[in-house]
């Protein structure tokens, strides 16, 4: 297929650093310079600058860009607290709302032609998946100390043959849907709109199926920061 | 956001995970059966680590399954005790 045109890697190639064409660079520098990466500091830039512009200067009547930042992000707070708790939405809040925008901006920053989503390769939310499964554990053992295993141990004690090993691949699968699923679906969305732009993009045939990513990349924010929550008020219930 | 709409996105979210979950579960399940009769123990077990291993793989997607049901069964009972 051919290579979409991703004008950050056109601008590092033509400062001269080496833009790997295969899927995974060999050397740290080519690494560094996968589309994956350059985009993920894209959209990071992003976020920090539209934050900086609209929040520099808090006032007690909030203006257009206050406004629009207040009801966000109070919007994702009084979800998390309940589906959590307070003292949890608390002390999660940064790293959860961090994670909805960063993969909310990422998904939708596909849709336009040049950018690449970084959520559309398998290291992005890998690594986003990983953070949320060791969190979730950190919160189970910071509750309940060592019995944290009555978690994986199920209802009955002679049972325990049986469900530990269940528990145990259910809870694996946690960490492969999470990452699969989201990457899957926007992996998708990106090769079904770069196919159907070479086929027939005069006719603007990619343009539904932008209308459904659209709605694909904000689902699958969300979709992520809920399941991260449950898993976290799971993780912080008493065992069953 | 309207409750409809919210309603709406939260369904999306819980039913929307059940199929990749499953089969995510099952293919752990039986990597892990694979794993045990090819590498640890050489091939001399072979098919059986990898049909235990199946099997848990399915029981743990099914009880994935219950677990995402029997929670957003909790969750109604919770709102319609709160609406009373």
């Amino acid at each position: 297929m051919e290579h979409p045109i991703l004008f950050i890697s056109i601008i590092l190639e033509k400062l001269g650093l080496p833009v790997p064409h295969g899927p995974v660079g060999h050397t740290l520098l080519e690494q560094l310079c996968e589309p994956y990466m350059t985009y993920t500091w894209l959209v990071m830039a992003f976020l920090f600058i539209v934050a900086k512009l609209t929040l520099s200067d808090l006032e007690m009547v909030p203006g257009k860009g206050q406004n629009f930042w207040e009801m966000v992000i109070g919007g994702m707070d009084d979800f998390f607290v309940e589906n959590m708790g307070r003292k949890l939405a608390d002390q999660f809040f940064p790293m959860l709302a961090t994670f909805a925008l960063y993969i909310a901006v990422a998904n939708l920053i596909g849709l336009i032609p040049g950018f690449m989503s970084p959520t559309a390769s398998l290291n992005t939310t890998l690594a986003l998946t990983i953070i949320v499964w060791l969190t979730h554990h950190f919160i189970g053992i910071r509750e309940h100390g060592l019995s944290y295993y009555k978690h994986f141990m199920g209802p009955m004690w002679w049972l325990v043959p049986l469900m530990l090993p269940i528990e145990l691949i259910s809870n694996l699968a946690r960490l492969v849907s999470l990452s699969v699923r989201l990457f899957g679906n926007i992996y998708a969305k990106e090769t079904l709109l770069a196919i159907l732009f070479m086929l027939a993009g005069a006719f603007f045939a990619p343009l539904p199926i932008m209308m459904l990513g659209v709605l694909v990349s904000l689902v699958q924010a969300m979709v992520f920061v809920l399941l991260s929550v449950v898993y976290f008020g799971q993780a912080q219930d008493h065992a069953h | 956001m309207s409750d409809y709409k919210k309603e709406m996105m939260f369904l999306l979210g819980t039913y929307g995970h059940i199929g990749i979950t499953f089969v995510a579960a099952i293919f752990i399940g039986l990597g892990a059966g694979i794993l045990l009769d090819q590498k640890v123990f050489d091939g001399r077990t072979a098919p059986w680590f990898t049909f235990i291993g199946l099997a848990f793989g399915i029981a743990a997607g099914f009880k994935s399954l219950l677990d995402i049901l029997w929670r957003s069964s909790k969750n109604m009972e919770d709102k319609s005790d709160e609406e009373k």
